[in-house]
C-alpha cells in the first residue's frame, strides 16, 4: 500500500451501522444463536448492550460490570421495568444487575453464567490487570462461551487522525497476530476453542488489513461444572451492587396470580353480561331500539364461541342466575384459552383464586351479583 | 471506553438551550400581570373573616447561604456537532468540573464556581484530533433566578428517577404496588405530581397524590372486544368515538401519546422513511429497534399529532400500532359507569388525614434513601420534611333570601336543600300551558310526575294548569313530530319522559326545541322517576328547575356592588365532531344577579374563540341597557376553561379585545374591567387543623399568601363542601383590573357567587356564571352543535 492510496483512504473510512453498533449487533445475533440464559457484559460501561439484550427473550439473568460507577450509573434506569412490562408480566422471569469492580477480581456473583462479553475492554486494561485476566474470566467464571473484541492495529492506518492508539486511555492495541497468539494460549491453559472473526470490513483492495474490530469467540470444550465445584470455588463478595431490577414476571406467584384472578373475574363478567343481555331481550317486550339490540346480538356469534375455540360448551357448563346471583362455572372459564395458558391445570386454577374470587358453596362456579350494571 | 457520556435524561428532555416558544410553560411562568394593576402593589390580601389554621400540600426547598448557580458557557474549537461527543470532551476533565453538573451540550450548570471566568482546556477525541474546550462563566443565578427553577425541576426529576418511580405524562407513579381492578380490567398506579416554584415567600415543592389509570389490555385488545360488540358498519365510527381523544402508552419506550386519529388504511407493512433516508416497514422497525413482535399484520395504526420535539424529530404526526399501545385513563363511557366510578374512588378518593400521609411519603422517600440525598448535598438543596403551615380565612356565610323570607343554611355542609324545600320563590313562572310527552310503558312515571308536580308546586308559589299529555312511540322521529303538532306561541315547557339515556333521542329534543323551535324543555328518565321513596324529592328538584329554565328565580343573597355586569366563560372541547370549540358566555341582567343573558361562540379549528366572545360581550350589553335603561360601570369576567400554560395568550390578545369592544359600545363609555382566571384543576390541597387531626376546610376559607404567587394577583377560595375525600380549592387569578375593588371585596364577591347556582342548592365550586357558561357549552358542544336560538338567550334553557 503506498503512500497516496492511503491518504485516499483516510478521509472515506465510515462504517454503516457505527462499528459500535455492528459489535453490539455481532453479540444480538450470537445470543440469538445460542440462546444463553444468563448474560455478562464485562466492562458494561454506559449499558447500552445490557439495554439491547433485555429484550432477548432467552435471557433471564443479565449483569453488568465496570470499574466506574458514575459511567454506570447515568444511564442505569433504562434498564428498569418499564409500565407495559408491569401491565403485562412476560412468561420469563429476569433481572439485571450492576457491580462496580474490576476483572481483575473474582466474585462469586459472576459464577455460573452461559455467555460472558468482553466488548472494546481489555485494552484498557493495564499490565497487571491483563495477567489476572484470563485466570478470573476463565479460570473462575469459566462460562459456557466468551466473546472478546479488541482493536486491530493493522486498521489503525487508515483510520483518519490516528496517531499511536485508537484511544488516549488503550494501553495497548494488537495487530492480528498478537491478539490470536494470545487468544490461543489463553483457549489451550483453559480448555476453550477459540474462533476468530471480526467486525468493520476494510475498503475494497485493503482486504489484507483485516476487521476494524477484532473478535474472539471462545467455546469451553468441558461440560457444565457441577454445583459442587462451583461452591468449591467461592471466594469474598468483592463487587458492589449499584443498580438491581427485577422483571415483573408470570414465573413469580405474585403477578402469576394477579393475572389469574383479572382474567377470571373478567371472563366471569363478560359471560355474565351475555346471559343477562339474553335474558333481558327474551324478556322484553317492547322493540323500541332494533339497531341497538341487533348490535348486542353480535358478540354471541362470534366472540363468545370464537374465544372458546372448538370447544363445546355442555349444557351444565352454562352460566346460570339464581335468587339474583349469577353462576359462572369454573370449568367454563378454565375452558377460555387466555386462562388456561396462565394456569395450565384447572387445579392451579383453582389454587390461584382461592380467597381472592367469590366463588360458589362447592367452589365449581364464580358467583357475581346479578344487578344490571345499567341500573 | 471509560470516559461516561455525563448526560442527564432529564437535561436533554428539557434541555435550556432552546427554551422557546415551542415547549408549553405548564406554569406560566414570567406572565407578571400584578405589576400593571396600581392598588394591589403593596398588599393583594383581603381581611375580613375569621384565622383558621392550614396545612398545605408544599414543602419549602432551601439551599445552604449564599448559594448559587453558576452557568457556563462550552465552546469546542474545532466545532464539535454531536452532543455526545460534546459531553464525552468535557468530562474528560472531571477533575476540573467536579462530579456535580448538569450539561446539555453548551450550557454548562456547576453547583461551585471554577477559578478562573474563563477556562481553556483540550481534550483528545477518539480520532485523535486535539480539541480546545472554551468554559466561559456567564452567570451567577441566586436561588430564585428563573433558570434555577426550571433546573431544580430538571434535579427533582432526577431525584424522582432514581427512586425508581415511572415517569408518564408529567406525573410520576409508583408500579411495585398497583391497585388491580380485574373486573374492569384497570390497574391504578399511586403516585406524585409535582413541581417546584416560586411562591409568594419561599420556593417550594408543590406535591399530591396522583392516581394513574392503566388498563392490562392494548388498543388492538380494545378494538376486538369492540369489534364484536358493534355491527361491522359502525365499527369504525365507534372505534373513533371510544379512541380518539385518549391517551395511550408505549409498550417500548413508556411515551405517551394522544391518539388523533386512526388510519384505516394502513397496516403494520406499511413502511416509512427513517431519519436516514432508508425505507422501512413498522414491523421491521419495531423487530429491530426494540425486539417487539407485531403479530397482527392487518391492525389499522393509530396516529398522533406532536406538538413536541421529540429528540431531533420536527413535530409532526406519529404513527403508533395498536398492538403495542396500552390504553391509560378513562374513557367517557367508564367515567359514565357509576359502579366502576364508585370502586375507583374506594382507592382514590383519600380523606384528608390519609392524603397527608401520602404526599408525606414522597418526602420520606427523598430523605430515605442515600442516593437522592448525595445529589441534593451536592447541588448544596434540601427540603423541608414538614408540610407548610399557615393562615388563612372563613369569610362569614352568606344569608339566602326568597320571596319575603331569608335564613342562614349550613355553614359546614354548604347546602340549603331543606331550607328552600316549601318556601315561595322569587319569581315562579307559571304551568299554565305545558305538554308531558311520554311513551306507553312510561305513562305511570309520566302521571307520578304529574300528581307529584301538583303537590308540591303550590308551596313555592306556582301556578299550574294540567298538561297536556301526549302519548308517542319510543322513536325520535315521533317525539319530534308530537312536539310539533303540539307546541304552540302559548307553550310555556315541553316535558319529556324517556325511557333510557340514549343519547341520539335527547340530542335530537334538544336541539329541536333550542334552534328551530325555541322554547324550555325538560327531560326526565322514567326510571329516576320509579322509585316512590324519592319520587317527591326528584319532583322537587324538576319543579325547580323547570322554574329557572321558564325564566323565574328561585333564591339571592345580598350584593352590594351596583351597577355591575357580571360575565362567566367557559369552553368545551368536542374532540370527536369537527374538533370545535365551543365557548359558553354567560352575562347578569339585573342587581340581584338572579337572571342571566347568555350566548355562545362555536369556533373551529385555527379560529380564534375571542372573536366571537366580542359579539357576546356587545350583545350582552345590549342586553343589560334593555333591562336596566343604562350601561353598567363595572364588568368582571370570570374566566374559566383556560388550560395550563395559556395565561399568556390570555393577558395579550384576548383582555386587549375585551377593552376594544367596550370602546366600541360609545364614545364616553370606559366601565371598569376585571377579569378573573378560574381555574379548578390545581395541585394545591388545604388541610384544616382541628384539635390533632387534618378535615377538610369549610366553605368560605380564602388562602391569599404564602402560596400564591408575587407576580399574580390570585387567591384561593374553597367554595363547596364534600361529603368524602379532600376539597379541591378553586385558584382565582385577577390578571386584569381596573376596578380599584379592595382584594377583600372581590373575594366575597366571588364567593357570594357560588351561591347562585339554581341546579343545586347549595355551594358550588365555582361562581355560578361559569358554571352557567360550563352547561351552556357542554349542551351545544354535546348535543346541539349550533348556536341556540337567541329568542332563549334571557332564560337558563340550558339547566
Amino acid at each position: 500500500m503506498d503512500k497516496n492510496s492511503q491518504e485516499q483512504f483516510t478521509g472515506t473510512i465510515k462504517f454503516t451501522p457505527p462499528l459500535y453498533k455492528q459489535r453490539y449487533c455481532f453479540i444480538k445475533d450470537l445470543v440469538g444463536k445460542y440462546k444463553p440464559k444468563k448474560v455478562a457484559d464485562l466492562g458494561c460501561a454506559d449499558c447500552t448492550l445490557l439495554w439491547m439484550l433485555k429484550s432477548c427473550s432467552c435471557i433471564e439473568v443479565l449483569a453488568g460490570l465496570d470499574t466506574c460507577a458514575s459511567v454506570m450509573k447515568e444511564k442505569m434506569h433504562r434498564l428498569s421495568p418499564l409500565p407495559g412490562d408491569y401491565l403485562q408480566p412476560d412468561d420469563r422471569s429476569l433481572t439485571v444487575t450492576l457491580y462496580h469492580g474490576s476483572v481483575a477480581h473474582k466474585d462469586p456473583c459472576m459464577l455460573g453464567f452461559d455467555l460472558v462479553t468482553c466488548i472494546e475492554l481489555i485494552e484498557h486494561l493495564e499490565e497487571l490487570e491483563l495477567k489476572k485476566f484470563p485466570e478470573v474470566v476463565f479460570g473462575f467464571m469459566a462460562p459456557t462461551i466468551v466473546v472478546i473484541s479488541t482493536p486491530n492495529s493493522e486498521f489503525n492506518p487508515l483510520l483518519p487522525g490516528v496517531m499511536l492508539f485508537r484511544h488516549p486511555d488503550h494501553k495497548f492495541e494488537w495487530n492480528r497476530a498478537q491478539f490470536q497468539s494470545w487468544a490461543l494460549e489463553t483457549a489451550r491453559r483453559y480448555d476453550y476453542s477459540v474462533e476468530f472473526t471480526g467486525v468493520g470490513h476494510p475498503p475494497s483492495g485493503m482486504e489484507n488489513v483485516g476487521f476494524c474490530t477484532q473478535i474472539g469467540v471462545f467455546f469451553r470444550k468441558y461440560p457444565q461444572t457441577s454445583e459442587s465445584a462451583q461452591s468449591e470455588k467461592s471466594t469474598e463478595v468483592v463487587y458492589k451492587m449499584v443498580f438491581k431490577a427485577v422483571y415483573p414476571s408470570l414465573k413469580d406467584e405474585k403477578y402469576l396470580q394477579s393475572a389469574v384472578v383479572s382474567e377470571v373475574i373478567f371472563t366471569a363478567q363478560m359471560m355474565k353480561r351475555r346471559l343477562l343481555d339474553r335474558l333481558m331481550s327474551e324478556h322484553e317486550e317492547y322493540n323500541d331500539d332494533p339497531p341497538e339490540r341487533k348490535s348486542k346480538f353480535q358478540p354471541s356469534v362470534n366472540c363468545f364461541s370464537e374465544d372458546l375455540g372448538k370447544l363445546v360448551v355442555e349444557k351444565s357448563l352454562e352460566p346460570f342466575v339464581q335468587e339474583n346471583v349469577v353462576y359462572v362455572p369454573l370449568r367454563t372459564i378454565f375452558s377460555f384459552p387466555k386462562v388456561n395458558r396462565l394456569c395450565g391445570t384447572f387445579e392451579k386454577l383453582c389454587k390461584l383464586i382461592a380467597g381472592k374470587v367469590t366463588l360458589s358453596s362447592d367452589g365449581s362456579a364464580v358467583m357475581l351479583d346479578a344487578e344490571h350494571e345499567n341500573e | 471506553k471509560t470516559i461516561g457520556l455525563q448526560i442527564s435524561a432529564g437535561f436533554q428532555e428539557l434541555s435550556l438551550a432552546d427554551r422557546g416558544g415551542r415547549r408549553r410553560d405548564f406554569h406560566d411562568l414570567g406572565v407578571n400581570t400584578r405589576q400593571a394593576i396600581e392598588h394591589v402593589q403593596e398588599s393583594k390580601t383581603g381581611s375580613s373573616g375569621t384565622v383558621i389554621k392550614l396545612t398545605a400540600n408544599y414543602f419549602r426547598l432551601t439551599s445552604r447561604p449564599q448559594w448559587a448557580l453558576y452557568q457556563y458557557h462550552v465552546g469546542y474549537s474545532p466545532e464539535m456537532e454531536a452532543r455526545r461527543l460534546r459531553s464525552a470532551l468535557l468530562f474528560q476533565h472531571v477533575e476540573l468540573i467536579g462530579k456535580t453538573h448538569a450539561f446539555d451540550g453548551s450550557i454548562l450548570f456547576l453547583p461551585k464556581k471554577l477559578g478562573n471566568k474563563v477556562t481553556e482546556v483540550f481534550s483528545r477525541t477518539r480520532n485523535g484530533e486535539d480539541v480546545k474546550i472554551t468554559i466561559t462563566l456567564t452567570n451567577e443565578l441566586p436561588p430564585t433566578s428563573p433558570t434555577c427553577l426550571q433546573f431544580y425541576n430538571i434535579i427533582f426529576r432526577r431525584l424522582l428517577k432514581m427512586l425508581n418511580l415511572q415517569q408518564i405524562g408529567r406525573n410520576y407513579y409508583n408500579p411495585s404496588d398497583p391497585i388491580n381492578m380485574p373486573s374492569h380490567r384497570l390497574m391504578v398506579w399511586p403516585g406524585f405530581t409535582s413541581s417546584i416554584l416560586q411562591y409568594e415567600e419561599n420556593i417550594m415543592l408543590c406535591t399530591d397524590v396522583s392516581y394513574k389509570v392503566l388498563r392490562s389490555d392494548t388498543v388492538l385488545d380494545f378494538m376486538y372486544s369492540l369489534y364484536y360488540q358493534v355491527e361491522e358498519q359502525r365499527f369504525r365510527d365507534v372505534c373513533a368515538k371510544e379512541l380518539i381523544g385518549l391517551i395511550v402508552l408505549t409498550k417500548y419506550n413508556n411515551r405517551t401519546y394522544r391518539i388523533d386519529d386512526i388510519d384505516w388504511d394502513a397496516n403494520p407493512q406499511c413502511t416509512f422513511r427513517k431519519a436516514d433516508g432508508s425505507e422501512i416497514s413498522y414491523v421491521d422497525y419495531y423487530k429491530n429497534q426494540y425486539n417487539q413482535e407485531i403479530t397482527d399484520l392487518n391492525q389499522p395504526v393509530l396516529v398522533s399529532q406532536s406538538k413536541r420535539r421529540r429528540g431531533n424529530l420536527m413535530p409532526g404526526p406519529v404513527v403508533l400500532i395498536p398492538e403495542l399501545c396500552f390504553l391509560t385513563g378513562l374513557t367517557e363511557k367508564m367515567r359514565n359507569d357509576f359502579n366502576m366510578m364508585k370502586d375507583l374512588s374506594v382507592h382514590t378518593r383519600l380523606p384528608p388525614e390519609q392524603r397527608q400521609c401520602e404526599i408525606r411519603r414522597i418526602i420520606d422517600y427523598i430523605q430515605k434513601d442515600d442516593n437522592v440525598q448525595k445529589e441534593l448535598r451536592d447541588w448544596g438543596l434540601s427540603f423541608d420534611s414538614n408540610l407548610l403551615s399557615f393562615k388563612g380565612r372563613v369569610v362569614q356565610g352568606e344569608k339566602i333570601f326568597q320571596a319575603g323570607s331569608m335564613f342562614d343554611y349550613n355553614a359546614q355542609f354548604g347546602d340549603w336543600s331543606k331550607e328552600v324545600r316549601g318556601a315561595p320563590l322569587i319569581c315562579a313562572k307559571p304551568l299554565d300551558n305545558w305538554l308531558l310527552i311520554y311513551t306507553r310503558r312510561n305513562y305511570d312515571a309520566a302521571n307520578t310526575l304529574l300528581q307529584n308536580l301538583f303537590k308540591v308546586t303550590p308551596a313555592m308559589g306556582i301556578r299550574i294548569n294540567k298538561a297536556t299529555m301526549i302519548e308517542v312511540d319510543d322513536r325520535t322521529e315521533a317525539y319530534l313530530r308530537v312536539l310539533q303538532q303540539n307546541i304552540t306561541p302559548d307553550t310555556n315547557i315541553a316535558v319529556c319522559v324517556l325511557s333510557s339515556s340514549r343519547k341520539d333521542k335527547y340530542d335530537a329534543i334538544k336541539k329541536y326545541l333550542c334552534t328551530d323551535c325555541p322554547i324550555p324543555s325538560q327531560c326526565v328518565l322514567a326510571r329516576t322517576l320509579s322509585k316512590p321513596q324519592t319520587a317527591m324529592a326528584v319532583s322537587t328538584k324538576i319543579a325547580l328547575q323547570m322554574n329557572c329554565k321558564m325564566g323565574g328565580e328561585l333564591w339571592s343573597v345580598e350584593i352590594p356592588l351596583k351597577q355591575v355586569m357580571i360575565v362567566g366563560i367557559d369552553c368545551y372541547h368536542d374532540t370527536l365532531a369537527g374538533k370545535q370549540s365551543i365557548a359558553g358566555f354567560v352575562a347578569s341582567l339585573n342587581q340581584t344577579m338572579t337572571r342571566w343573558f347568555s350566548r355562545c361562540a362555536v369556533q373551529s379549528r385555527g379560529q380564534e374563540l375571542v372573536d366571537g366572545l366580542k359579539v357576546c360581550l356587545q350583545t350582552a350589553l345590549r342586553e343589560w341597557f334593555k333591562w336596566n335603561k343604562y350601561l353598567p360601570s363595572r364588568i368582571i369576567v370570570y374566566r374559566d376553561g383556560v388550560g395550563d400554560g395559556q395565561l399568556n395568550t390570555l393577558v395579550n390578545y384576548e383582555v386587549p379585545q375585551f377593552l376594544d369592544c367596550l370602546k366600541s359600545i360609545g364614545k364616553d363609555y370606559s366601565p371598569r374591567l376585571t377579569v378573573i382566571v378560574v381555574k379548578k384543576r390545581v395541585n394545591a390541597r388545604f388541610f384544616a387543623q382541628c384539635g390533632g387531626t387534618l378535615k377538610n376546610p369549610p366553605p368560605g376559607t380564602v388562602v391569599d399568601a404564602e402560596v400564591t404567587r408575587p407576580e399574580w394577583y390570585d387567591f384561593f377560595i374553597v367554595s363547596q363542601a364534600v361529603k368524602s375525600g379532600c376539597v379541591a380549592p378553586t385558584h382565582y387569578n385577577v390578571i386584569y383590573d381596573t376596578s380599584k375593588l379592595k382584594p377583600d371585596h372581590v373575594q366575597r364577591l366571588t364567593y357570594k357567587l357560588c351561591h347562585m347556582y339554581y341546579n343545586w342548592s347549595g355551594l358550588i365550586r365555582v361562581p355560578a356564571p361559569c358554571q352557567y357558561a360550563h352547561k351552556l357549552a357542554f349542551l351545544v358542544g354535546q348535543s346541539i352543535h349550533k348556536e341556540p336560538n337567541l329568542v332563549l338567550s334571557d332564560k337558563l334553557y340550558y339547566l
